[in-house]
């Protein structure tokens, strides 16, 4: 990919936008044999770390939705010796930033730090890793302030919808809890919980670390050493696919919303399938190309039902979804489903248009380095790569692999995954029937 | 797009919004204003158009921003959103672009593109590679002169932004909160509308109304140009001349610097919206701002926010939270990057059983602890190191960056303001502090807002 893009686009007159000068990744070699990928960059005197712990909500007992969550906001919370308020004070002193999150998988930790301060922000973060203090203090703070959070994620109906999304689709399978929890799973987490879920998970096995930033190879290796040695050896099992998920739904949740929020989606193809890449392709095309997008031309540009629509593909470790949102005011949410849904079957029956194709690949090529302009970017990325099970030579090969798909590719895919019939969807708020068939009209002669 | 302020938007950033940027080993450019030191350059064109260059050579990429001197303050009266919604109809075509083909051009370009209001600016901006950039410019250039409207596509607009209002407020409480303390703060001033509009006023707009707009505030004479990324400043100043410098410069309507309007007494708002579920206690309080306040006035705000309320080690977090256990979360945050005046706001989550009354009085407590005496050396200290370390972590961003220069244009600062702050922040002194909380965080600049839950 490296034949000068630029003139290139001038002698045939398309568009071609110049790829980037792919950023250099490389897996450093650890004495603990944890994957390390590092990226070099020496302008600017910071660095940026993410490490991926396999510690995510769906290993949440089931009576206890919420264990991996407060585990996470209890990492920066005292390690070693200090209690929180001295440790905070020791990562302020030296302006590091730490801090942790679950998802249904993993336990993601990210720190920053300026160069000078990388001796002190690597030890602690060994301590955070090696160490954690888990003081019942911090543990009850944590636990009211998760919550208060989740009174407030109740506040919102696109969360509701999420979540109620996800328990609707999954069934009985682990990833139907929210990583978040509920509040009588949050009130019954004791701190033996905790720590024997930081102990089984905290480990080791298949852990991810990413470094981007004005630090090398050597230096590196110094801190792998005092991160992971004394981390235990012990395996953490996969989540099991799901049996049976995704059975075709339709559900309301009867609240009182101006503007309801419908969460769609049925299965998508696993990260590593062929499939995956002509289907991420096909996906820009009809909902996940923002402004250039199908859904957005017909709900928002030619109708005014939404000030968005998107559609994305969702990969987890165990299973795959291809979802969406919309948000439209409640004499009109139904009516922008149903232009949805005949989208969808459009998109199944007919395909894309090879103008369609080509403009999604020299946007999708295009903007690749966009995602790879900072360390904190390039950190973030790699991480989700080495959680993928890609490898380090990915960012070189990404976007000859985005060029590979053909037309006859995506349109099998969308015969294939887009078929509305498959749909399960979560409306949290009543919509207004009434209104609806009266604005469906409306929609329909709108340009 | 639309920038709405809010209380925790504010808090995440941890006080200051914008730090200018240091790297090493640019040359200096052949024309420009660079000041020896200085990491932007700055020139202007001959219709009037302002231009700031960043150098960011790491990637291939340029942000391309363009900032207009308009912004909900210029809303006509009874018309609030109107600078908003015509953000949204700046994509609605040109003489020769159809409408919604500008986006459809950046992204089939491999880029990115989207808009921002405030009260104070409109910016419209390009995320691509660097050799699109004249392209990018001629489409800029293009829509500031040759937008062409339909009737249809007004109206079709109007529903986008009546949904995203419902989106963004009418689905919030705390947005709908937000918005009824800021006008009960601002009063009669124009700070006092919400920038998305209200549901009634959005709803009246046309298309006359619309293009009124557009001529009385978009020409180069009213925009500030950035472009940050793999470009020189020589290049960007060939190729804006190129593209931009064909505009003419029009004669615009001056722009009111509209007065504060005196407040004789602090407000109380008690909401009870459907749809609560938290109970929460706000504060919010008119500040000095970096545009308006006396040099080092805007900086000590900062500082103050930090150590009363910027995280975990802060006073209310360990005062609220940790010792009384009063609270579930409380902090602090100054806004204070306004041509008008700033904001600074306190806040606290009551915990299960823990009444108002109790909450805002232990948080007055603390609130006025920093009036009784300068702050102490340890926290000082660790809110500087905290405050001048953002000025490098915020060089990894490059939209950031260009963000931070337009911004600071477009309030009236210079980019010498914008690459001096670390310096500013350095230079501020325990006193300066507590006279800065003594003077600025009385009751009567203040609007206290109590959420009640209802279901």
């Amino acid at each position: 990919m490296k034949l000068r893009p630029a003139l290139l686009a001038l002698l045939i007159g398309v568009s071609i936008p110049a790829t980037a000068d792919a950023i250099t990744v490389k897996a450093v070699q650890s004495p603990s044999g944890v994957e390390t990928w590092l990226s070099e960059e020496h302008s600017i005197p910071m660095i940026a770390v993410n490490i991926a712990f396999p510690a995510g909500s769906a290993y949440d007992p089931s009576d206890k939705p919420g264990l991996a969550t407060l585990v996470s906001s209890l990492l920066d919370e005292g390690a070693g010796d200090m209690p929180s308020e001295a440790f905070k004070q020791a990562l302020e002193s030296r302006a590091i930033r730490l801090g942790a999150s679950a998802d249904r998988d993993y336990i993601t930790v990210t720190m920053t730090t300026l160069k000078d301060n990388a001796d002190e922000a690597f030890r602690l973060l060994g301590l955070v890793l090696t160490r954690p203090r888990f003081d019942s203090e911090a543990v009850e703070r944590m636990r009211v302030a998760i919550l208060a959070s989740l009174k407030q994620e109740d506040e919102q109906p696109s969360t509701v919808a999420s979540k109620s999304w996800f328990a609707t689709y999954f069934g009985t399978h682990p990833y139907a809890r929210s990583d978040s929890g509920t509040p009588s799973g949050v009130q019954a987490i004791t701190i033996d919980d905790i720590k024997t879920f930081a102990a089984d998970h905290i480990v080791r096995d298949r852990v991810k670390m990413s470094v981007a930033g004005d630090i090398d190879d050597a230096q590196l290796r110094r801190y792998l050493q005092q991160l992971f040695v004394s981390l235990p050896t012990k395996t953490v099992a996969v989540v099991p696919r799901p049996a049976d998920a995704g059975r075709p739904a339709s559900n309301v949740i009867p609240r009182n919303e101006p503007a309801p929020v419908a969460m769609f989606g049925f299965a998508g193809p696993m990260r590593l399938d062929a499939d995956f890449m002509p289907t991420f392709v096909a996906n820009y095309i009809l909902g996940g190309g923002g402004f250039s997008s199908r859904l957005m031309d017909e709900l928002r540009d030619k109708r005014g039902l939404t000030y968005g629509i998107s559609t994305y593909l969702a990969d987890y470790k165990s299973s795959s979804l291809i979802v969406g949102s919309v948000q439209s005011e409640k004499g009109k949410i139904l009516t922008a489903i149903d232009v949805t849904k005949s989208e969808l079957a459009r998109f199944a029956r007919d395909g894309a248009t090879a103008k369609e194709l080509a403009d999604a690949k020299t946007y999708l090529t295009g903007s690749y380095p966009l995602g790879l302009d900072s360390n904190a970017k390039i950190a973030r990325t790699m991480n989700a790569y080495q959680r993928q099970g890609l490898t380090p030579d990915y960012v070189e090969k990404r976007n000859a692999l985005i060029e590979g798909v053909t037309l006859a590719q995506v349109n099998a895919m969308a015969k294939k995954w887009y078929d509305p019939s498959k749909l399960v969807i979560v409306i949290a708020g009543t919509p207004d029937a009434a209104a609806a068939s009266a604005t469906g009209k409306q929609g329909n002669t709108a340009k | 797009m639309l920038k709405v302020k809010q209380a925790f938007a504010a808090l995440a950033v941890s006080g200051a919004v914008f730090f200018g940027y240091v790297a090493a080993g640019e040359t200096a450019p052949a024309q420009g204003v660079q000041q020896s030191g200085q990491k932007a350059t700055q020139f202007q064109l001959s219709n009037g158009m302002k231009v700031v260059v960043i150098e960011d050579h790491r990637a291939p990429v340029v942000t391309h921003m363009l900032w207009f001197g308009v912004g909900g303050t210029d809303d006509p009266p009874g018309l609030s959103g109107a600078a908003h919604l015509f953000e949204h109809l700046m994509f609605k075509g040109t003489k020769t672009v159809p409408p919604g083909e500008l986006s459809k051009t950046v992204a089939r370009n491999g880029g990115q593109d989207n808009a921002f209001t405030s009260h104070d600016y409109t910016a419209y901006f390009q995320r691509i590679a660097k050799d699109r950039l004249p392209l990018m410019m001629e489409l800029e250039a293009d829509r500031m002169v040759n937008l062409d409207l339909s009737e249809a596509n007004v109206l079709t607009e109007r529903d986008v932004v009546l949904e995203e209002r419902r989106l963004r407020v009418e689905s919030d409480p705390q947005s709908l909160a937000n918005e009824q303390m800021e006008a009960a703060l601002h009063l009669s001033h124009p700070y006092g509308r919400p920038v998305i509009g209200w549901m009634a006023e959005i709803s009246t707009m046309n298309r006359a109304q619309a293009i009124d707009f557009y001529k009385s505030h978009y020409a180069p004479n009213n925009a500030t140009l950035i472009v940050a990324g793999d470009v020189t400043p020589e290049e960007v100043r060939r190729l804006a001349q190129e593209k931009y410098g064909v505009v003419e410069r029009r004669t615009l309507a001056p722009r009111p610097d509209v007065p504060m309007v005196p407040r004789l007494s602090e407000s109380r708002l008690e909401f009870a919206i459907p749809g609560t579920n938290l109970p929460q206690l706000f504060r919010y309080y008119r500040a000095p701002s970096y545009a308006k306040g006396p040099k080092g006035t805007a900086e000590a705000l900062d500082m103050l926010a930090a150590i009363l309320g910027g995280g975990q080690t802060s006073r209310l977090y360990q005062s609220l939270v940790v010792d009384k256990k009063l609270a579930s979360s409380a902090g602090a945050f100054y806004s204070g990057y306004n041509r008008g005046t700033g904001q600074f706001g306190v806040y606290a989550t009551p915990r299960d059983g823990v009444s108002f009354d109790t909450l805002e009085t232990a948080m007055d407590q603390i609130v006025r602890s920093m009036t009784a005496a300068p702050p102490e050396a340890g926290e000082f200290e660790r809110a500087k190191t905290r405050l001048v370390a953002e000025y490098t972590y915020q060089q990894d961003n490059q939209f950031q960056l260009a963000n931070d220069y337009g911004q600071a244009l477009s309030i009236g600062l210079t980019i010498a303001d914008v690459e001096d702050w670390p310096n500013r922040i350095r230079a501020v002194q325990p006193a300066d502090v507590r006279r800065v909380a003594q003077t600025h965080l009385v009751k009567e600049e203040s609007v206290t807002g109590r959420m009640q839950p209802r279901p």
